[in-house]
């Protein structure tokens, strides 16, 4: 069942084309990975998808429901809920508080939403530090935390922008089983990722972009051994 | 930060000193806190809650001001009613301005408010016909609770002092609203708090709207206090700067801060008044240096203003 | 030949914050090489390149040029000791002409007084500079500021040119002037040249050498010819599907 559908986005900025034509279903409950060279237009994609660009053409649809030119609270409130690249914690806000502000997305009450707050703190592995402050957190510790605020939102789909990215090699393989954990309960997952360790790792299905074109899309394997995916990050030379 | 002593120390204090105290220049000074006081806590709602500074907020005070002077001068009507057509007239700005703080952000808002309150300030000294031009409107005193004609100042405290809880209350209650709580994300980061959900342009045209209205209703009494609007006083930058300064020297985004704030500001300029006022005009430009240095002073000492300052955060 | 290498870099740590991003990286620039910097997105080449510039400093670990150690040493004073490096993207003083562009390289003490010998021996190698002289670099196209950047580079008289990105988002044609341009530089001038690419190909045609960073870390050097079509290229930056 197609629970989320993009068609034939495209997106311009003066002279570029950041996108251009992109189009993909996502079932529920898969879990995606997106992956291309520098300036493939990813960002741009979730920047389109979650409501903080219109796409010049195309649509972007959940379960029907035209998502296209929504702005950024409304889609989210759809049910699509997204993380950053670079960090984005609400710094005079402590630990908790920070998660409430997604919870209220989902429930009026302020104590119902702590509570919320400090279920999905626990998810994560954050709730010992539930009160302090966003500040006083490591780079791993502040992605969970990006994390559990966009879960607490309560989304069909979450789109994971570089969740690994500036994090140490010992936090990786946590953050990836918490990634994972949450596919297993039946979350529907976009994740780019530079890292291709990781995302191979976690993704049943890879889609490629290059230039602002989708180059590849299916398995894992099929996907990095796509000349035209070796060709757009290695060259001609190592396409074998 | 959950106590609230000082807030009842305060509002009591202001409630009881009318009952020990006679002196007309002492009520007079606590008559002006408090509406001082209660603009500057409307100014919170944008400034210190949202996170939207405006140095433009005088266009409100002015609005109500004249709304109340104009209905009892040409149309004979209580300035009841003017206090609440200034509050709508307000409200109606406010939204105004809000829809721009969605268009421009940080320093170009504060110049955008600047020039909306200049606008207002040209209109109505140049409008004779309406509003009685460049002169100012003196306001008719006409006794009477319903024509706000109240000699006793007395009365006048306990009158400010209700709308002053009325803002302090709608200042707690962003502090413990869940809009309040979204408000708060909005005005750390934007985009962050649009990426969660919070419908954060509503939220800040809302707020500032009901700055707007609340701003507008110290006007209108004040004009009716003070008996005179002059355009080139009610929508100065100076006030609005008054508006912002007291705020944020009694500590942005707390509820009593822009109170204390007022305390602070009037006494000194009152003091000021008292000490230089024989010399005229040459020191007139005074106080702003006085403001200036105690904003810079608090911006690197203080940054919580007086409300942090007292809790030592 | 065996001499000691002219940049040397030895177990650099380097973090913004506590966000760790370099782990023990090395790399060494011999005399008149060209050397790549190349890795996945993230992989920390440009902090490399910026620590080695002075850009930003290092928690722990050696940079040295020509013997001397310099991780401490504040930039400008690196521009003087021969170190010159063009940033990501150009980044020319939009609203200067091409030629107070490029002048403004010269600024170090030891450049400055041959400046105008160096500018004419620069408008030899680059006619550019000379037919757009009086123009505002913000309307030059890509691959015309690359070419302006370069030179304003080479105008502090560098014994090391380090380039970041030079052929982001140039035209294929530019991106073969580009590469013939630096190969000049080092032929013609002895100027050794360190760069970063995305494009593994790319890079490795026109470099002697590479270094692969991956996540922060070195994992990867050698000759060119040994890098390109090596498996091991392929595993980091596509995984071990990829194999």
């Amino acid at each position: 069942m197609t629970l989320l559908r993009v068609s034939g986005v495209t997106k311009r900025f003066g002279g570029i084309t950041a996108n251009r034509g992109i189009t993909f279903d996502v079932a529920a409950g898969e879990l995606v990975g997106i992956i291309g060279p520098n300036g493939a237009g990813k960002s741009t994609l979730f920047e389109c998808i979650s409501g903080f660009y219109a796409p010049d053409e195309g649509e972007v649809e959940l379960e029907g429901t035209r998502l296209t030119g929504l702005s950024p609270d409304r889609v989210c409130r759809r049910g699509v809920a997204r993380t950053f690249q670079k960090l984005r914690p609400f710094q005079g806000m402590t630990v908790a508080e920070n998660v409430m502000v997604g919870a209220l997305t989902r429930t009026r009450e302020l104590g119902h939403a702590r509570e919320q707050a400090h279920e999905w703190l626990r998810r994560v592995g954050l709730l010992e530090k539930a009160g302090a402050y966003a500040r006083t957190l490591s780079t791993g510790q502040r992605k969970r935390l990006e994390l559990a605020r966009a879960l607490a939102t309560g989304p069909r789909v979450l789109l994971l922008d570089e969740v690994t990215g500036g994090v140490d090699q010992r936090s990786i393989p946590g953050l990836v089983e918490l990634v994972r954990e949450l596919h297993a309960g039946g979350l529907t997952l976009l994740v780019i990722e530079h890292n291709m360790r990781v995302v191979t790792a976690v993704a049943q299905r890879i889609i490629a972009l290059h230039l602002g074109e989708v180059i590849a899309d299916g398995a894992p394997a099929a996907v990095t051994r796509s000349p035209k995916v070796v060709e757009a990050y290695l060259g001609q030379a190592y396409v074998t | 930060m959950r106590t609230y002593a000082p807030a009842l120390a305060f509002f009591a204090a202001a409630g009881l000193v009318p009952l020990a105290v006679t002196d007309a220049f002492l009520l007079d000074s606590l008559v002006l806190i408090l509406i001082w006081g209660t603009a500057a806590g409307a100014w919170n709602i944008a400034g210190g809650y949202a996170g939207q500074i405006s140095l433009g907020h005088s266009a409100f005070f002015g609005l109500g001001a004249y709304a109340a002077a104009l209905c009892g001068v040409r149309w004979n009507i209580s300035p009841w009613f003017g206090l609440a057509i200034g509050a709508g007239l307000a409200t109606a700005a406010g939204t105004i301005i809000g829809f721009l703080s969605n268009r421009l952000r940080g320093p170009y808002f504060v110049i955008a408010t600047i020039a909306v309150s200049q606008v207002l300030l040209i209109a109505a000294s140049r409008w004779r016909g309406f509003t009685a031009g460049s002169e100012g409107i003196p306001v008719p005193f006409r006794p009477g609770f319903w024509t706000l004609g109240i000699a006793d100042k007395r009365v006048w405290v306990w009158i400010v002092l209700v709308l002053a809880l009325v803002v302090y209350l709608s200042q707690l209650y962003l502090e413990r609203s869940r809009r309040g709580f979204q408000l708060a994300a909005v005005r750390e980061d934007e985009d962050a708090a649009l990426s969660l959900g919070v419908p954060a342009r509503r939220l800040k045209v809302a707020a500032i709207a009901a700055s707007a209205a609340f701003t507008a209703m110290c006007g209108a009494l004040w004009a009716q206090y003070v008996g005179f609007v002059d355009p080139l006083y009610v929508f100065s930058v100076d006030l609005s700067v008054r508006f912002s300064l007291a705020a944020i020297l009694g500590g942005l985004g707390s509820a009593l801060g822009p109170f204390l704030g007022a305390v602070l500001v009037t006494t000194v300029e009152t003091w000021l008044r008292a000490e230089f006022g024989g010399l005229g005009s040459h020191l007139v430009g005074l106080y702003l240096i006085l403001y200036g240095s105690a904003l810079i002073l608090m911006v690197r000492y203080a940054p919580q203003g007086l409300m942090g300052w007292f809790y030592r955060r | 030949m065996s001499a000691a290498p002219q940049l040397a870099v030895e177990g650099l740590d380097v973090a913004y914050g506590d966000f760790q991003v370099l782990w023990q990286a090395a790399l060494h620039v011999d005399t008149g090489e060209i050397v790549a910097v190349l890795g996945p997105n993230g992989a920390g080449k440009s902090t490399l390149v910026n620590t080695i510039s002075g850009l930003l400093r290092p928690r722990s670990g050696s940079v040295a040029f020509e013997g001397q150690r310099i991780e401490h040493m504040p930039a400008h004073r690196r521009a003087g000791a021969g170190i010159a490096h063009v940033l990501e993207r150009r980044r020319l003083f939009p609203f200067l002409t091409v030629h107070d562009n490029v002048l403004l390289g010269a600024h170090n003490a030891r450049a400055r007084p041959h400046r105008e010998e160096t500018l004419a021996r620069l408008e030899e190698l680059l006619p550019l500079l000379k037919a757009r002289r009086a123009q505002l670099a913000h309307t030059l196209s890509g691959g015309e500021q690359q070419m302006v950047a370069i030179a304003r580079g080479l105008m502090a008289q560098p014994k090391l040119l380090m380039i970041d990105e030079p052929f982001l988002g140039l035209a294929p044609r530019m991106v073969q002037e580009i590469g013939a341009l630096v190969r000049r530089i080092r032929d013609e001038h002895a100027i050794s040249v360190l760069f970063i690419e995305q494009n593994v190909e790319l890079a490795l045609r026109l470099a002697d050498r590479g270094v692969v960073l991956e996540s922060g870390r070195t994992v990867l050097a050698g000759a060119s010819a040994q890098l390109l079509r090596s498996a091991e290229v392929k595993r980091i930056f596509l995984g071990d599907f990829a194999l």
